[in-house]
């Protein structure tokens, strides 16, 4: 049986449904993240499973045991604020030690646990400071240490990075990592970045208005989305999503993409999309991320289902690593991510490398999965 | 601003004599503005130093000289009778008594007024109910409700909790307070502050961080373990503001006091000092008068003194948090 249990969650406030019917489910030790543009639900979601906002149908079971209905100091549950929300009037140690005083622990054990967690997350030397003279990051590491301190069940974690600036994110990313590897806890992590959720997740579940949209491991949801939304909004450039025509031949199915100029790009489709027959003569999406489309030479050597065409490259943004080309294709701005030496100019044609195995299809009426 | 453009003007000889035209211009401007100031600021000090120096002179020298001038011999006589020898209405044991009892009212008055705002206002901002914004226009209404159109009902209220009292002390020997006049003074003056109390701190936790008291929930902190260790500690300005405000209201409170302790030993301060003054006769003893009112004003003076800055940032955070 799972760790964490979500069955058919549903929150309402008035005549509003936040949450419509979320069924989610979790192995112990695993690390769920919910992500979502904001207004999604994932918060509320968060916070039901908290405690601290009631549901309005469905259940939440920790460990075979129903938490709806108790109160948030009974579920054996420790948060992570997106504030901190590190009492200000109380020092580090007064902070982290907090909830244990109220569970009425006695004190030669709360100094014990408090350097405890003060070693792990390296807060020895602030034990004694109020919160207002701590930086950032420092207050970040008190408010997971005011976490971790009580040793529950399940930790949340609701947007615990968005306050901090680029470059500590990526630090503290790596530090929640590295404790979650290490201490083997169970994680809930809400955030609207989907770098985090790629790096952090063991699940990934996407949320869109109160309707989840899919629910897998990170690899599953970038390379497998099961809708227009989730293509979308995982990745970074965002995968391209070009209107095409399927089409049957005796050779098998193409997909073809028109272009302002020229012949249109005619692409074979890779073997197991048979479903696709259906289709043909057809308007679908064809979606492709950046990198399957690439220079010849930077092409995935394992790929079954290569095609290559000469395209017009509109714009060249070199990042550094890689070399960002914008070609127009299917009526769309399409981004193709080359290698970092590509010899490519703008306002000229060069060679591009369709990777099809990666390649996904989208109902351009339902935005659902085709293939 | 100013820096750049002289900076720029500095450039020319003809700018440069306008910059000496602009400093003087600013420097006239600053002498009105300062001799202003000074004008109006002696304008109020004025009754105090009237009332400060005519408190340490004789009979003699109020009678025979300046009201404005210093007194030539100080003496202390007067605050001494004030204190303790003066006459309120028929018995002369001076305003000692009175000062008291100003203080057994003020004090708990103060104190629970506050802590019943604090209250109200943590529930009206962190733990709503519906109908909320009802409850809490309702108590806004009571901060516009003149003194006078409370009078008689309270009077009513306050005749029904007496005869009770009455009762009460005919069954069991004890009134458990009810009908005593000072304990009728603290319930009129909590009742009557808690609007403003509420509007104070409701306006204050509107701008609290939630998150605050969802953290202390899940830590398992109960309601009021939230309010006591997380909410009060964290008040300290709008505690200050409360204070001070209800405690000049409540001792400047004369109407109130008159009304229902108009009479008797347990009549507040304010209404013993207009006793004082409003005696008829013998010679008005202007030195006593002076002492009396001083002493009557001097706590409320030191409040402000000891919090008042705490007064202006406390009104000022309220402002442009909420």
């Amino acid at each position: 049986m799972a760790f964490l249990e979500i069955s058919d969650l549903k929150k309402r406030y008035g005549a509003l449904d936040i949450l419509k019917g979320i069924n989610l489910e979790m192995e112990q030790g695993g690390f769920l993240v919910l992500v979502g543009p904001s207004g999604c639900g994932k918060s509320t979601l968060l916070n039901t499973i908290a405690g601290l906002e009631s549901i309005t149908s469905g259940d939440i079971r920790v460990d075979g045991r129903s938490i709806g209905g108790l109160h948030p100091s009974k579920r054996d549950i420790a948060m992570v604020f997106q504030s901190y929300a590190l009492y200000p009037n109380m020092t580090v140690a007064g902070n982290i030690a907090f909830g244990m005083e109220m569970r009425g622990v006695p004190v030669e054990e709360r100094k014990k646990a408090i350097d405890d967690v003060a070693k792990v997350l390296q807060i020895g030397h602030l034990l004694d400071r109020k919160p207002s003279q701590l930086s950032g990051g420092q207050r970040q590491r008190v408010a997971m240490g005011r976490a971790l301190v009580r040793d529950p069940k399940l930790f949340l974690f609701d947007e615990p990075l968005s306050n901090l600036d680029a470059k500590l994110r990526v630090d503290m990313r790596t530090e929640i990592k590295r404790l979650h590897q290490r201490m083997k806890t169970t994680i809930v992590y809400v955030t609207h970045d989907q770098i985090e959720a790629m790096t952090l997740a063991t699940k990934i579940a996407v949320l869109k208005d109160g309707v989840l949209q899919q629910f897998g491991t990170p690899a599953d949801i970038y390379n497998n989305p099961s809708n227009m939304f989730v293509a979308d909004f995982m990745g970074s450039p965002a995968m391209n999503l070009l209107s095409g025509t399927i089409e049957k031949q005796n050779s098998g199915l193409s997909v073809t993409l028109t272009r302002p100029e020229g012949e249109p790009v005619k692409l074979p489709i890779a073997p197991g999309r048979e479903n696709l027959e259906a289709h043909a003569g057809r308007q679908i999406v064809f979606g492709i991320r950046p990198e399957a489309l690439t220079d010849p030479d930077g092409a995935d050597r394992n790929a079954q289902t290569l095609a290559e065409s000469d395209c017009l490259i509109e714009v060249v943004e070199p990042a550094g690593s890689d070399t960002f080309a914008v070609i127009k294709l299917g009526g769309k701005e399409v981004v193709a991510r080359l290698r970092a030496d590509a010899r490519i100019q703008a306002g000229q044609n060069a060679r591009l490398a369709f990777n099809l195995d990666k390649a996904v299809f989208f109902d351009p009426q339902s935005q659902a999965r085709i293939a | 601003m100013s820096s750049v453009t002289s900076s720029n003007a500095t450039l020319t000889a003809a700018s440069a004599a306008q910059l000496s035209q602009g400093n003087s211009a600013r420097w006239i401007g600053r002498i009105a503005i300062y001799g202003l100031l000074l004008i109006f600021a002696v304008l109020y000090l004025m009754p105090l130093f009237v009332m400060l120096t005519t408190s340490f002179k004789t009979m003699d020298e109020i009678q025979n000289g300046n009201m404005l001038a210093l007194p030539q011999a100080p003496t202390f006589d007067p605050w001494i009778k004030a204190w303790g020898e003066t006459c309120v209405g028929l018995t002369c044991a001076g305003i000692k008594g009175y000062f008291w009892n100003s203080i057994k009212m003020v004090v708990p008055a103060v104190a629970i007024s506050t802590i019943m705002g604090a209250l109200n206002g943590y529930v009206l901002t962190k733990w709503r109910f519906p109908g909320h914004t009802l409850v809490f226009g309702l108590m806004l209404f009571a901060c516009f409700i003149p003194f006078q159109s409370v009078l008689l009902p309270m009077a009513t209220i306050l005749g029904s909790l007496g005869r009770f009292g009455m009762t009460l002390q005919n069954a069991t020997g004890l009134s458990f307070g009810f009908g005593n006049p000072t304990i009728n003074l603290v319930f009129v003056h909590v009742v009557y502050g808690l609007g403003f109390t509420t509007l104070f701190f409701r306006n204050f936790y509107e701008a609290f961080p939630t998150e605050l008291v969802r953290a202390a929930q899940v830590d398992g902190a109960s309601f009021f373990q939230i309010f006591r260790r997380i909410m009060l500690p964290n008040s300290l300005p709008i505690i200050v503001v409360t204070v001070i405000y209800q405690f000049t209201n409540i001792w400047n409170d004369f109407l109130f006091a008159s009304a229902y302790a108009g009479t008797g030993d347990s009549m507040p301060m304010t209404v013993a000092l207009n006793n004082v003054v409003n005696t008829s006769t013998g010679v008005v003893e202007y030195n006593v008068n002076m002492a009396a009112a001083m002493i009557a004003a001097v706590p409320t003076l030191i409040v402000y003194i000891l919090a008042g800055r705490y007064f202006v940032r406390g009104l000022m955070a309220g402002a442009v948090k909420g």
